[in-house]
């Protein structure tokens, strides 16, 4: 063997035969699971605008962005566990429903400001035990995050007894709530911020290099020298923070907190990030995909509701588009491979 | 032992013209062995001449792309299970047995004896029972197979391949994690095996094994056969000149002159699961090598001594420019300058389906930053220049690690190491499934490292490299340093012996 020669060629090889393989169904599949969501979102779209009658008014596109906001604020936030590699954070249902109560009932009596405080400390006080569980003792994220949901309502409803809360009738809460910037509410304002602001923070700081090399191999992030623990943590971090900025967005809207108001937020969460393409088995992915998933969703199920399709119905499109999504996801790393 | 030709029975297993490769990459190259009924035949080669896989083709877990294996004259299909009903087995060179499962289910693992879908437990026990009967090993039946030493895991893996009741028998170097008494009982074995009229292929590294077994030795480099004769005409040193391709002893000229200077790292006392108070210096700009077979605890020496793996025992200091500093925890070892170029690059030391500039930047991202931001210009800059110094080829920093070849992504992992400059570098098994031009790449920076003054630890189951790179070898056996060799006094067979426990007396 001569050396130099042989060892160039091999690599050229190898890295020509990963472009040139023929296409096949599989990989067809593949591709779509990390593109389909610019192709499937622009061609519902379009359907829409052609085909359902109100989908093309100003205030049916606006309200369809206002009442995405607190789902799709907590999914960007989320796909940053997802793509570290701990499928997801369940607790989210929680967290949702302590950041609203808290805003509300605390700033009733001490103020608004201290409520935002106070439902930081809760936010932080989740990641906390979220990240410890899974990161340095390396519990399951999925059951763990079951159990701090349980420990979370747990403790909401003690305080709370379960009852509603009501924010005072001309307060900024209210005022935010009801606000617009020409015809957009402050809700989609607030999800356009915060998807552009966790994008940043994924793409350009190390932190959120660190989720991503965590994402693909744990072991060789810690051997880079990093300390996985608190990368785990901080992937729980900005979820919570994210769930609490959703919280607020959601008791906004009609100036009341229950403890229950988070339900469903954790699976509807997820089928944003998932259909968005970015994959359960960590490492790849993105925050504006999240936002594309969040707002396919949205759409389709606002096309649902507009052609009059029951809620079982549109429970049913969900999952099975979940279904269809993740196989795509476990496909397209098999092909990859 | 000397055996005529005429002693043994007709030709068992044939393998013609077998040619297998992987990816561009030729690891076995239109080799033919035939082996007789009764006859041991010993097959060596360095690490990656192509053993391993020639042994996979003719168990049929890998299928050859050309050539074809025979069994008396008939051709085996393709397909592990069609190898097996031909009496072809192989006992595996790692251990793939379930711990916790009993050393019976282990041996029927597969093949459990079934009576209308529910499993017939007496019978699995006849079996694996009458399985460790041929063999003559004594143990439990009903033990865990977690619970035994690694000695008898061996054994019971042997007791696996008997069990299926073959004619041709495969042992992928059985003796390499066994004591010098265990290696006796294993090999009389193997001669009580032969004797009933197996056919025996015994792989090792150890030549005196070879020689005091094995009736006839096939040689290969670089996944061609070299030669292929009875024992008797060959002398041991001739069969290890013609495994490695040049005389030893020769090659003088290109070890290192470069004179050490202050000890860098210190460890003391170091004890850790299978370290037992082990104490290594390293001076800067010296290469100490850790020989010893595998299992002899030299990754976890190495992984105890930079805090990868948790100590029970032991201090670990780093002096640079007279400051010295206690290293803990492996984040602090790698913030105060040391590298690690672990084992297993695949699993511990890449990102594969990340880039070469972020598998560079992963160690360096704190000086390739702003306030936590990435600088992406810098970033680039940096990836790439390591990247040429290297000889990575292609050298395409955007490039995912994953698509380049063994020896292209080892070099990955030393470029991400070398922008840090460290002061002391590990380095595990460095070439290791690497292609020859590469590993003299590699071997080519390890030098350069060495000479800019950084201390280095090598861990190598490859002898010619470890004499090569080493200025000072310490061999372990068991979790113990069982002998420190000046540059001078190394040799395979002084590394052999204390490796081995075994004073090995080579016949000239």
């Amino acid at each position: 063997m001569t050396t130099k020669g042989t060892n160039a060629e091999t690599t050229m090889t190898e890295v020509g035969a990963t472009q040139k393989s023929s296409i096949g169904v599989a990989e067809i599949l593949a591709w779509s699971s990390r593109n389909g969501v610019f192709v499937f979102t622009a061609l519902l779209i379009i359907a829409a605008l052609v085909f359902v009658d109100g989908f093309a008014s100003l205030i049916n596109v606006t309200d369809v962005f206002h009442r995405a906001a607190p789902v799709g604020i907590v999914a960007v936030g989320m796909t940053f566990v997802v793509i570290s590699g701990n499928y997801l954070d369940l607790s989210v249902v929680a967290q949702v429903a302590t950041a609203g109560v808290i805003l509300i009932a605390v700033s009733n009596t001490h103020g608004i400001f201290i409520a935002m405080v106070a439902a930081l400390m809760a936010a932080i006080l989740f990641a906390l035990v979220n990240g410890i569980a899974v990161g340095v003792f390396k519990a399951n994220a999925v059951i763990v995050t079951l159990a701090t949901t349980f420990i979370g309502l747990g403790v909401l409803r003690y305080f709370s007894g379960g009852s509603i809360f009501f924010g005072p009738p001309d307060g900024i809460i209210k005022a935010f709530g009801m606000g617009k910037v020409g015809p957009i509410p402050y809700s989609a304002i607030v999800l356009l911020v915060m998807t552009i602001l966790l994008s940043i923070l994924l793409n350009r700081t190390n932190f959120g290099f660190l989720i991503r090399s965590f994402g693909v191999n744990e072991s060789a992030t810690r051997l880079g020298g990093s300390n996985t623990a608190l990368i785990v943590f901080g992937a729980f971090l900005v979820t919570a923070i994210a769930a609490m900025v959703a919280g607020f967005v959601l008791a906004a809207f009609s100036n009341t907190a229950v403890s229950n108001d988070g339900v469903g937020y954790d699976f509807r969460a997820l089928a944003a990030i998932i259909v968005g393409g970015t994959s359960v088995f960590g490492g790849r992915g993105s925050v504006f995909r999240t936002l594309l998933g969040v707002i396919f969703v949205s759409v389709l199920t606002n096309i649902l509701v507009l052609s009059g399709i029951s809620f079982g119905y549109q429970q049913i499109a969900l999952g099975a588009l979940i279904v269809f999504a993740v196989s795509l996801d476990a496909i397209g790393r098999k092909v990859a491979r | 032992m000397v055996t005529a030709e005429s002693e043994f029975g007709p030709v068992l297993i044939e393998a013609d013209a077998i040619t297998k490769s992987f990816g561009g990459a030729v690891a076995v190259d239109n080799v033919s062995i035939s082996v007789r009924a009764g006859e041991i035949y010993g097959l060596v080669g360095e690490n990656g001449a192509g053993k391993s896989t020639l042994m996979r083709v003719l168990a049929g877990i890998l299928s050859p792309d050309q050539g074809e294996v025979r069994v008396d004259g008939k051709p085996v299909q393709p397909g592990a299970r069609a190898a097996i009903s031909a009496g072809i087995s192989l006992v595996h060179q790692e251990l793939s047995l379930v711990p916790e499962m009993t050393v019976a289910e282990n041996i029927l693992l597969g093949s459990f004896p079934t009576k209308v879908g529910f499993t017939e437990y007496r019978k699995l026990r006849q079996i694996a029972a009458d399985a460790l009967a041929e063999i003559g090993v004594g143990v439990d039946l009903d033990e865990r197979v977690g619970r035994l030493s690694v000695a008898l895991r061996q054994f019971v893996e042997i007791a696996r391949a008997v069990a299926k009741k073959p004619r041709i028998l495969i042992f992928d170097e059985p003796t390499a994690t066994l004591t010098p008494a265990e290696t006796d009982y294993l090999l009389a074995m193997l001669r009580r095996l032969a004797d009933g009229g197996m056919a025996i292929i015994y792989i090792s590294h150890r030549i005196p094994e070879i020689f005091s077994t094995c009736s006839t030795v096939a040689i290969l480099r670089d996944g061609k056969l070299v030669r292929s004769s009875s024992i008797d005409s060959l002398t041991p040193s001739q069969v290890v000149d013609q495994m490695v391709g040049r005389e030893l002893g020769l090659d003088l000229a290109t070890k290192r002159t470069a004179t050490p200077g202050a000890v860098v790292l210190d460890a003391q006392g170091i004890t850790a699961p299978k370290v037992n108070n082990v104490s290594v210096q390293v001076r800067s700009g010296e290469i100490v090598g850790l020989g010893g077979l595998v299992g002899a605890g030299r990754s976890e020496l190495v992984r105890a001594i930079i805090g990868a793996d948790d100590r029970t025992a032991g201090s670990v200091t780093l002096t640079h420019n007279g400051e010295t500093i206690t290293i803990g925890s492996y984040q602090s070892a790698v913030r105060n300058g040391v590298a690690y170029v672990p084992e297993e690059r695949r699993i511990d030391g890449l990102a594969l389906s990340m880039s070469v500039e972020d598998n560079i930047r992963l160690p360096n991202r704190k000086e390739l930053s702003v306030a936590g931001f990435k600088v992406g210009s810098k970033t680039a800059q940096v990836a790439q220049l390591l990247a040429d110094k290297v000889g990575l080829r292609p050298p395409e920093i955007r490039r995912d690690v994953g698509e380049y070849s063994g020896g292209n992504q080892q070099k990955v992992v030393l470029a991400k190491w070398l922008g840090r400059r460290p002061k002391f570098i590990v380095l595990d098994e460095p070439t290791r499934g690497v292609d020859v031009g590469a590993k003299a790449e590699i071997h080519r920076l390890v030098k350069e490292i060495a000479d800019q003054g950084t201390a280095v630890l090598i861990v190598s189951s490859d002898l010619p490299e470890l004499l090569e790179l080493s200025d000072t070898i310490h061999v372990m056996r068991d979790g113990h340093v069982t002998g420190t060799l000046s540059k001078e006094e190394a040799s395979e067979k002084s590394v052999m012996s204390l490796a081995s426990g075994e004073t090995i007396v080579r016949s000239s």
